[in-house]
């Protein structure tokens, strides 16, 4: 069974160092997305890279649907890949998605995380009565009908059509990435995201957390920076990098290693 | 009766077995092939005995797969086994790789001539040794070289074990300059006997420099094919100039095809058509360096210069060219200005050389319609002639010098030719449409002045004196011969513009085309009637940074459905830039663009397609995005696709939808190709499942 989930999400384990660190890539990108972060680490820790499970990467075989209706499931497997690689304790940079699959990992098992380090993280996409998550219902509606639009085409036997150009442009960076899988495991996949809500958790997180921002992220409004300070459990610091965009890990590598290498230092 | 009836009637199996042996060799087609040793075990026999070529395909790691049957295998292509550009092709294979090779050997005894895919040196010591009389090797590494100081490391193996070796193909090898003049000096003795050396790759930054051509040189004394990527801009040390020049030939006297092509030439891209056409600076070659140049190469059949900086009233060298080179057959000449005067009807310069059959002129800024005319007149026998980047040339002259070409011309490209767009390159070739079979054009659809009255210059006026004279008596006979006068060519066409006879024997097309520019307008640009048009060649080039969106929804590719035995296609839009994940707010990422450029493939019947995804420069990322995936997935009647760039599970996994599919590959064959599968979104066991899937179907034939 173990050896089977390290083959299945492409586990790889590189670099040399006592400390263990872990790569988790966000919803629509796969491993490489760090490619260039890697190298500011691995003369010093041991980094765990892996794909998730509806990452375009991997069989899509693999993909269960009536498993992974929520964000537990990717929680069991990356609690099963540390398990397996015998990891007791690890540092944890978490991107988008993955960063809610981390924090929901540190509650479950809060031994095995010495930190976490957030890249555009939010505990909530839609927003709410008081809550700005970025998001409004009708742009998610928008969003999922041109995935609908693609699953259907996709199931006929049609090419996909719809691209991220098609949404809005104040959803256009996140979808963006989304539509980087089968239409099937995209609609599935955007749905369980947009449903997510964290909030009411987020106290029961004791491990300390780096929440790293860009100056500008569409898709995550700075406001909620604040707020996951202000709710994560517990020690908590924010850092921002004067760069725009979601993905900084590819828009801004150089920019981003430094304050990851700070935030594991201290 | 009966039965004599029977008897009377001779079959291709009553043939002689050496005749039927001699006939096979000579096919070439490998499905043709394949269906003759179908026909019954004599065929089977005599089919295995004459093919002599083979490229591998399939597992590396499935090597009791290997074919034994083709014994007679004397050229063997192992650089495109599965996972393609794997890190060490043995030792990926299983887990002992001498078993693997030694396999080989059995399989193909009689190999002299070999392609592999050489990640290191470690593959070449275990595979080379099994066929002693190895003459012909072809490298191929599109990964980085490994930065190891010792210099030619990775060429050793190859000098060590193949003591017969006379050609040696690293253009498509990545390596450095700096290895290459250590190993030939280690092994004396095969060096001496070295014929051909092809080291135009494009992976090198600079280029050899004047020491390292030199010494290069000088250790292959018998080289008769020399192919060099140098630097000729003199700001640099080691830019090639006379010396070199003269050293190349003091030490290979035997020389019969020569290359030499400035570093900045090897790129891909157009230039810019509004450029005057001169560099900055000139390059430093004198006339003289070229003539005495000229004079030590008296064996030379093809000849490309392709220097990149100016080099200035050449004529007189051309000259020099004509008469020191009489066997030269092939010129291409790069940057050279004054190449022809074109002073009244006397032939100079390069008209001069009128044993050509191939003349390529990239960038000559002074080239004019009078001096196409010329050279027209002068190369009689030219059969292929490429025009690139000569700003001063228009569609009279080129249409005139088709004329005067009529009897030999077949294939013509012309591009980066200010005026010159679509429409006036296929009016230029209007005379000759029925004959050309290869062609390549820029589609510029701007349109220029249309010059209403007069297609091309009179040549019947005193223009020519001797034009006259030696046509004169020709003219008047042509009332009676069959051979046209060429003037009569050039003045035919329709009023209104259409072209009357078609393309007849156009079998490949080359296209140029501006990122967001429409393809629609090809067939009535001119093109309109392709009855034999088989193979065509798209490279689409520009940034699609600037924000703007394409402004329709689809590029235009079901236009060619109106050439009805198109089946094979190149496009390439490797040269279109722009973001992969990370565009900006407001901008455009590549999803958009490959949506565009692939609408509407799936209504040509292509049967066998290369595409090159257009690339994130930023991150080195050239990858398929869901709509190319959806649309290549449509193309029904594809068998062999191929993609030059990288693409996930997901996707790759649309194609299996495509009936009678049956070779994909996924080549990242640009440099640098990604070091691993950790670098890119393909997984090698991405590549295993989707093989098995594709080989696990039932084709029909």
């Amino acid at each position: 069974m173990g050896s089977l989930i390290l083959d299945a999400l492409n586990v790889r384990v590189q670099g040399q160092g006592e400390k263990v660190l872990v790569f988790a890539h966000g919803v629509g990108t796969d491993q490489s997305a760090w490619q260039r972060i890697l190298p500011f680490f691995t003369p010093y820790y041991r980094v765990v890279l892996f794909d998730l499970v509806c990452a375009g990467s991997v069989n899509p075989d693999y993909f269960n649907f009536r498993r992974c209706t929520n964000l537990e499931a990717y929680v069991d497997d990356l609690l099963n890949i540390l398990d397996t690689l015998g990891v007791d304790r690890c540092f944890y940079v978490g991107h988008s998605v993955s960063a809610m699959i981390g924090i929901l990992a540190s509650i479950r098992r809060p031994e095995l995380f010495s930190k976490l380090i957030l890249i555009g993280a939010s505990p909530r996409f839609l927003n709410d009565e008081d809550y700005h998550g970025g998001f409004e219902q009708e742009e998610i509606e928008s969003v999922f009908q041109a995935m609908e639009a693609n699953y259907e085409a996709w199931v006929n036997g049609f090419a996909p059509l719809a691209v991220g150009a098609d949404v809005p442009d104040a959803v256009r960076e996140f979808t963006r990435t989304l539509f980087n899988m089968r239409p099937d495991i995209t609609l599935f996949v955007s749905r369980t995201v947009f449903n997510s809500d964290l909030r009411g958790i987020l106290g029961l997180v004791k491990v300390p957390c780096c929440i790293i921002q860009t100056s500008k992220d569409v898709s995550v409004p700075a406001s909620v920076a604040e707020y996951l300070k202000n709710h994560l459990g517990g020690e908590n610091t924010v850092e921002t990098l004067r760069t725009e965009g979601h993905l900084p890990h590819l828009s801004a590598p150089a920019m981003l290693a430094p304050v990851i290498k700070r935030a594991l230092s201290r | 009766m009966a039965s004599s009836s029977m008897d009377m009637a001779a079959t291709m199996n009553d043939l002689p077995d050496v005749i039927l042996s001699i006939i096979f060799s000579s096919v070439s087609d490998t499905r043709a092939r394949n269906s003759l040793s179908l026909v019954n075990r004599k065929f089977l026999a005599l089919e295995r005995s004459t093919r002599t070529s083979l490229a591998l395909r399939g597992k590396a790691r499935d090597i009791y797969m290997i074919p034994t049957c083709f014994r007679s295998v004397t050229h063997l292509d192992l650089s495109l086994l599965s996972p393609w550009g794997c890190s060490d092709l043995l030792s990926s294979a299983s887990s002992d790789p001498f078993l693997l090779a030694h396999r080989l050997r059995l399989a193909f005894p009689l190999v002299t001539s070999l392609t592999v895919y050489a990640r290191s040196p470690s593959t070449l010591h275990i595979l080379l040794p099994q066929w002693p009389n190895l003459s012909h090797v072809k490298l191929i590494r599109w990964h980085q070289r490994s930065s190891s100081p010792h210099l030619g490391n990775d060429l050793v193996p190859l000098f060590e074990h193949c003591q017969a070796l006379s050609s040696i193909d690293l253009s498509s090898f990545y390596h450095w300059t700096e290895d290459i003049p250590p190993v030939l000096h280690a092994y004396p003795s095969v060096s001496k006997a070295l014929k051909y050396l092809d080291l135009l790759t494009a992976s090198l930054t600079d280029g050899f420099k004047s020491e390292e051509i030199q010494a290069i040189t000088a250790a292959c004394p018998s080289l008769t094919k020399l192919l060099l990527v140098c630097i000729f801009d003199p700001s640099y040390f080691g830019c090639v100039g006379d010396e070199t020049l003269l050293a190349i030939v003091a030490n290979c006297p035997k020389l019969r095809v020569l290359h030499l092509v400035d570093r900045a030439s090897l790129g891909s891209t157009r230039g810019e058509p509004d450029d005057d056409g001169y560099t900055r600076e000139d390059a430093k070659i004198s006339k003289v360096g070229l003539v005495d140049f000229f004079t030590g190469l008296p064996l030379l059949q093809e000849l490309v210069l392709d220097v990149y900086q100016n080099v200035r009233d050449s004529a007189l060298s051309l000259e020099a060219l004509h008469s020191k080179c009489p066997e030269l057959k092939l010129l291409k000449l790069g940057q050279f200005h004054g190449i022809c005067m074109a002073i009244e009807s006397q032939l100079d310069g390069v008209a001069l050389c009128s044993g050509l059959v191939s003349l390529t002129i990239k960038n000559s800024a002074d080239l004019t319609d009078m001096g196409l005319i010329e050279i027209g007149r002068g190369c009689c026998k030219l059969a292929k002639f490429e025009v690139e980047g000569c700003k001063k040339i228009t569609m009279k002259g080129m249409r005139t010098m088709a004329s005067l070409l009529h009897k030999t011309l077949i294939e013509v490209k012309i591009s980066c030719c200010k005026n010159l767009n679509a429409v006036a390159s296929l009016r230029s070739l209007e005379p000759i449409q029925g004959q050309i079979e290869r062609l390549h054009l820029d589609c510029v659809w701007e349109g220029l002045e249309e010059d209403g009255g007069i297609l091309c210059f009179d040549l019947n006026e005193g223009l020519c004196q001797s034009f006259e004279h030696e046509y004169g008596s020709k003219r008047k006979k042509s009332r009676y011969s069959s051979d046209p006068d060429p003037s009569s060519f050039c003045m035919q066409s329709n009023g209104n513009g259409m072209f009357s006879k078609s393309w007849d024997r156009l079998r490949y097309l080359s296209l140029w085309i501006g990122a967001g520019v429409l393809l629609t307008p090809l067939p009535t640009a001119g093109l309109y009637d392709c009855p034999n048009l088989e193979e065509i060649r798209i490279k689409v080039e520009g940034d699609c940074r600037t924000g703007h969106k394409p402004s329709q929804r689809e590029f235009g590719l079901s236009c060619l459905a109106y050439y009805p035995r198109l089946s094979k296609m190149q496009l390439d839009c490797s040269d279109t830039i722009g973001f992969a994940l990370t565009a900006p707010s407001g901008q455009m990422d590549l999803t958009l663009w490959e949506r565009f450029f692939l609408n509407g493939i799936g209504n040509l019947s292509l049967y066998e397609l290369d595409y090159w995804p257009p690339q994130d420069r930023d991150v080195n990322q050239r990858s398929l995005a869901l709509p190319g995936a959806g649309l290549l997935a449509e193309c029904l009647t594809l068998r062999k696709l191929f993609i030059h760039g990288t693409a996930h599970e997901h996707f790759i996994t649309f194609f299996l939808r495509i009936p009678n599919l049956r070779d994909v590959q996924l080549r990242e064959d640009y440099y640098p190709a990604p070091e691993n599968d950790t670098c890119t979104e393909m997984r090698v066991g991405s590549c295993w499942r989707f093989e098995d899937a594709l080989n696990g179907r039932q084709i029909p034939d």
